[in-house]
């Protein structure tokens, strides 16, 4: 018999939204079940109606088996005693989910003394133990939340999640907000507790790659129902319904040139709970939908051994291989065509020769648009502390109709960095240079400045005024700067730039009536009225679903060729500038570690630093390399390479080997210049290769 | 698509503030306290705004008072005499309109003066914040009628005065407010974004942060109108407001001077005690219904 066995549940909130409608999962002890969708496809309602943690009002229908018992018919005591005890939670935000005026130690002793006839000391040790077992020290029991770090509070949540020893555990995306190297080390950590424990897991996220690199089944989410079951690997690899490959594909294989310049979204946003599409509810996205498709529901049906898919491309009896039809076959533009029917630009891969061919010949290149020299940005430390190098000697130069990926972990500087090239953070040393003169920090020779580059921020709710209209947020810019000309037509054109098409519709809207795509359009919009050489996007498509993730980056890269915008995208994503950026400097600890084009520095990766970045991607090929440790602090910064201390190349000896240890710990890395050139800051690498990095730094 | 040109922006804000005044309205009407708060303030507005016409301003005179003083109610004396025999009923509609219009200026002196300096503090962070909030402080701990006696005493004897002694003194517990809420909206990436699109000081605090402090403003206001009624009423009974009007705290206070307390005399005290009292609880139902209405945070609008 199966540990979870759900049978046709169905959610409907009390507002009438049905946001489960009808889903059958199972799940053996041992198992591990990847459940993948947008926001509002019904994954964490999934979730929470496991535990019946759903509000009030709420009606669920179906069976949910936790070990063969109903937890929909269970006694409100019993729920009481199988939460947690049975099946636990991890939840997604650790800030949020922890008490922060609660030690550690004694929140992951609450459930232990809830549960179990245990006592205040017998918990504690506990306590201590479950931490050990997640990979921390047992004296973090005594620390507060906010003196751990992101990653070590997920790991306390998880060894929460584990306190009475649940039979099943629900991990609700346990690794969104968190870096790379962190959540290969969180990823690894749930894995490998699973399997010593003999735990069954269900992970939910939105990044398929996540839960193919961790999950044996995947099980994809659309509109409250499944659309696509089967095992992991294959239905990443080679989805069998049309919504399953635009996830998959919505996060580009580094190294793959078909997704090289050709991010790949999904028109449309998901639907509205509320209001589902009648027959197959994801026919009014569907690159591949017929006619019959916006009457006919589809069910799962079997797809392959071991595979179930709900689409009407996939034939009743065993399916052949390719049962979905590729997009570029049908009628309705997929992705690799020019523009689609609701104006929402998809282009395909473009050539990228003359970006990266101008950069073999530094000589001949344009001098930059923005370049920044030995720029240094400190803050003074708190009560008396260190002070913190946030920026720390950067070099980075900028060309007209160029896009650059700024990458590193959270910490390493990068947004600060941008900001000083902004001129919203004065530096503390070294200058900025825009087209050729030095930044002046007057408030009238930045106001000029501001108009000629503009902030793309992370988040699209934060950086719209809930009181403001799309009209007034977009037309800000103009006012500020007393724009003379017809300011609607101004607003009109920028919003359709952006891909809000017919913009007059758009202008009375307020940002919360808006989907996150639309209001990042709004934003994008806001920028463009003002006619900018450059853009700097911090995390432009952080927060936002992956399939409008394709959508916002093809809509930078159409600018950049229709406008000639340079682009400076701050990210922590390495497919994100695999998509899209020219050049890729990689940032760590206040300092350009290696950089040079995003082809020589993506696919071969001279500084250990990248190589571990890139090692540790969900579908990178071999072993990964998984940086202990934490996210440096820029109050602390070693003396010699600044990276030494998690260096797995001076770890494993490879370093003495080659000689220069010895200058790992001694000797700062020359600064990599701001040009185009591939160049690392490692000492190992400069011995290692024909070409030494050091001879191209002016 | 019709051929009529599209409205202009400055049109489709007017209509887009009508939407959100209609929009108040309908979620204010469901909150039954706040509506019985401002029947009661249209009520007394009213009978304020017509005094004129019913009682005229001969109530005021004590050398044609009509009755014999200190008359307990009767037909003729609904509220009974003072002790110069002029109808209390008449007095008290008339002191009405000192109190509202005391209360009203010193409370829109008050939230200005706080909302002013509460935004600047929170906009220029630095050694001018930490001056303001210092002064503030100081405001704070200062005992605010002692404060105001002290000001209304050094100060010439006049209804100016009084405002201004209840303005100056009551301001700073606004500027902490809304000095928190300058804070937490400049802390939003719309704030960011705003810099970094080339908006000065005064485009994100006139733009940004004043729209979003508007609602707290507001409903700061109403609140402290009615502590500001209480106030002049206080000061009027200690013997500090302008002798040559009437208002209700003055009527208490020549309630006491003629010995109404201990003689029994209870029509002179009670009806300007408990119109005070009615007065200042309308404005703080109303203060309440808004700042519930206006700010969702609050947790008990939906």
């Amino acid at each position: 018999m199966s540990l979870l066995d759900v049978r046709n549940l169905e959610v409907t909130y009390a507002d009438g939204s049905a946001a489960v409608r009808g889903v059958d999962v199972s799940l053996e002890a041992g198992g591990k079940l990847g459940i993948a969708g947008e926001s509002g496809c019904g994954k964490s309602t999934l979730a929470l109606a496991l535990l019946r943690l759903l509000p009030a009002g709420t009606r669920v229908g179906g069976e949910i088996l936790l070990d063969g018992e109903d937890v929909l018919a269970m006694k409100w005591g019993r729920v009481r005693a199988v939460r947690w005890a049975g099946a636990s939670i991890v939840f997604q935000g650790a800030m949020h989910s922890l008490n922060a005026v609660h030690r550690v130690g004694d929140q992951i002793a609450e459930p232990i003394l809830l549960h179990r006839k245990a006592t205040a000391a017998g918990a504690r040790t506990r306590a201590g133990e479950l931490l050990e077992q997640v990979g921390l020290p047992a004296a973090h029991a005594r620390a507060y939340p906010h003196e751990l770090s992101g990653g070590q509070r997920q790991r306390v949540m998880i060894a929460m999640a584990l306190a009475c020893d649940p039979r099943l555990i629900i991990a609700d995306e346990p690794t969104t907000a968190l870096d790379v190297m962190i959540q290969a080390q969180i990823l690894r950590l749930i894995a490998g507790l699973v399997t010593e424990q003999d735990l069954a897991l269900v992970m939910i996220s939105h990044d398929l790659s996540v839960l193919a690199d961790t999950c044996d089944r995947l099980a994809v989410m659309y509109a409250g129902r499944i659309v696509e079951e089967g095992p992991a690997r294959q239905v990443f690899d080679d989805s069998r319904h049309p919504y399953g490959k635009a996830l998959s594909g919505a996060f580009p294989r580094i190294g793959d040139p078909a997704s090289r310049f050709a991010p790949r979204g999904l028109p449309g946003d998901p639907p509205d709970p509320a209001a589902v599409p009648t027959g197959c509810a994801f026919h009014p996205r569907c690159p591949v939908a017929l006619e019959s498709c916006s009457v006919d529901d589809q069910r799962l049906r079997e797809a392959g051994a071991g595979r179930r898919a709900a689409c009407v491309h996939v034939p009743e009896a065993a399916a052949s291989p390719s049962a979905v039809p590729e997009p570029e076959a049908s009628p309705h533009p997929g992705p690799g065509a020019g523009t689609d029917g609701a104006g929402i630009p998809v282009p395909g891969p473009a050539p990228s020769s003359d970006a990266t061919g101008a950069l073999g010949k530094p000589a001949s290149a344009p001098p930059p648009l923005l370049s920044a020299e030995g720029l240094h940005v400190s803050f003074p430390g708190r009560h008396g502390g260190d002070t913190a190098r946030a920026v720390d000697g950067v070099d980075l130069d900028l060309r007209a109709g160029e896009i650059v990926a700024l990458v590193g972990e959270s910490g390493c500087g990068k947004t600060t960095l941008a900001r000083s090239l902004l001129g919203l953070l004065p530096p503390t040393a070294g200058r900025v240079t825009f087209d050729g003169r030095p930044l002046d920090y007057s408030s009238g020779a930045l106001r000029t400045y501001r108009k000629r580059v503009q902030l793309v921020l992370q988040d699209p709710s934060g950086s719209l005024n809930p009181r403001h209209t799309v009209y007034d947020a977009v037309a800000e810019g103009l006012r500020i700067h007393r724009y003379g000309g017809d300011e609607r037509a101004a607003v009109a054109e920028a919003l359709s730039r952006a891909g809000l098409r017919p913009a007059e519709r758009f202008f009375q809207r307020y940002p919360h009536e808006l989907s996150g795509g639309q209001r990042q359009r709004v934003v994008i919009a806001g920028a463009l009225v003002l006619e900018p050489k450059l853009l700097v996007a911090d995390e432009p498509v952080a927060s936002l679903d992956a399939s409008v993730r394709g959508e916002i980056l093809a809509l930078l890269l159409r600018l950049r060729d229709e406008l000639d915008l340079s682009a400076l995208v701050v990210t922590h994503d390495l497919g994100l500038a695999w998509n899209i950026a020219d050049r890729v400097a990689v940032m760590y600890l206040g300092r350009i570690v290696e950089t040079g084009s995003v082809e020589q520095v993506l696919s071969a990766p001279r500084h250990p630093y990248t190589q571990a970045l890139l090692s540790v991607l969900p579908d990178a090929p071999g072993e990964p390399v998984v940086l202990a440790g934490e996210p440096p602090d820029p109050s602390r910064i070693s003396a010699g390479c600044r990276f030494h201390a998690r260096c797995p190349v001076l770890a494993s000896g490879e370093a003495e080997r080659a000689g220069v240890a010895d200058a790992c710990l001694t000797r700062d890395p020359e600064i990599l210049g701001g040009g185009g050139e591939e160049q690392a800051a490692c000492h190992y690498a400069a011995t290692s290769s024909t070409s030494n990095p050091s001879e191209l730094i002016r | 698509m019709t051929t009529t040109t599209p409205p202009g922006p400055r049109a489709l804000a007017w209509r887009r503030r009508g939407h959100s005044a209609a929009r108040f309205w309908k979620q204010y009407r469901t909150r039954r306290a706040g509506v019985l708060g401002l029947a009661v303030l249209v009520l007394f507005g009213l009978i304020a705004l017509t005094a004129p016409l019913t009682v005229g301003s001969d109530v005021q005179s004590v050398t044609e008072a009509p009755g014999q003083p200190l008359e307990s109610p009767s037909g003729q004396f609904p509220l009974g005499t003072d002790r110069f025999g002029r109808g209390l009923l008449g007095l008290l509609i008339w002191g009405a309109r000192v109190s509202l219009l005391v209360g009203l200026l010193a409370a829109v002196l008050s939230v200005s003066i706080g909302a002013v300096i509460g935004i600047t503090a929170g906009h220029f962070r630095g050694r001018y914040a930490t001056v303001m909030m210092r002064v503030t402080d100081w405001f704070l701990v200062m005992p605010t009628l002692v404060l105001a006696i002290a000001l209304a005493t050094v100060m010439s004897r006049s209804l100016g005065t009084i405002i201004l002694a209840i303005g100056v003194t009551t301001w700073p517990t606004t500027a902490r407010l809304v000095r928190a809420q300058t804070l937490a909206v400049e802390s939003r990436p719309y704030i960011e974004r705003a810099k970094a699109l080339g908006g000065g000081h005064w485009h994100i605090m006139s733009r940004h942060v004043l729209p979003n402090v508007m609602p707290l403003v507001l409903a700061q206001t109403t609140l402290v109108i009615s502590s500001a009624i209480l106030a002049e009423a206080t000061l009027a009974f200690l013997g500090l407001g302008d002798p040559t009007v009437i208002s209700w705290g003055g009527l208490l206070q020549d309630a006491r001077e003629a010995g109404a307390v201990s003689s029994g005399d209870w029509w002179y005290l009670v009806p300007p005690g408990i119109a005070i009292a009615v007065v200042a609880l309308a404005f703080t139902l109303c203060g309440r219904a808004v700042e519930a209405v206006l700010n969702p945070r609050l947790g008990v609008a939906r």
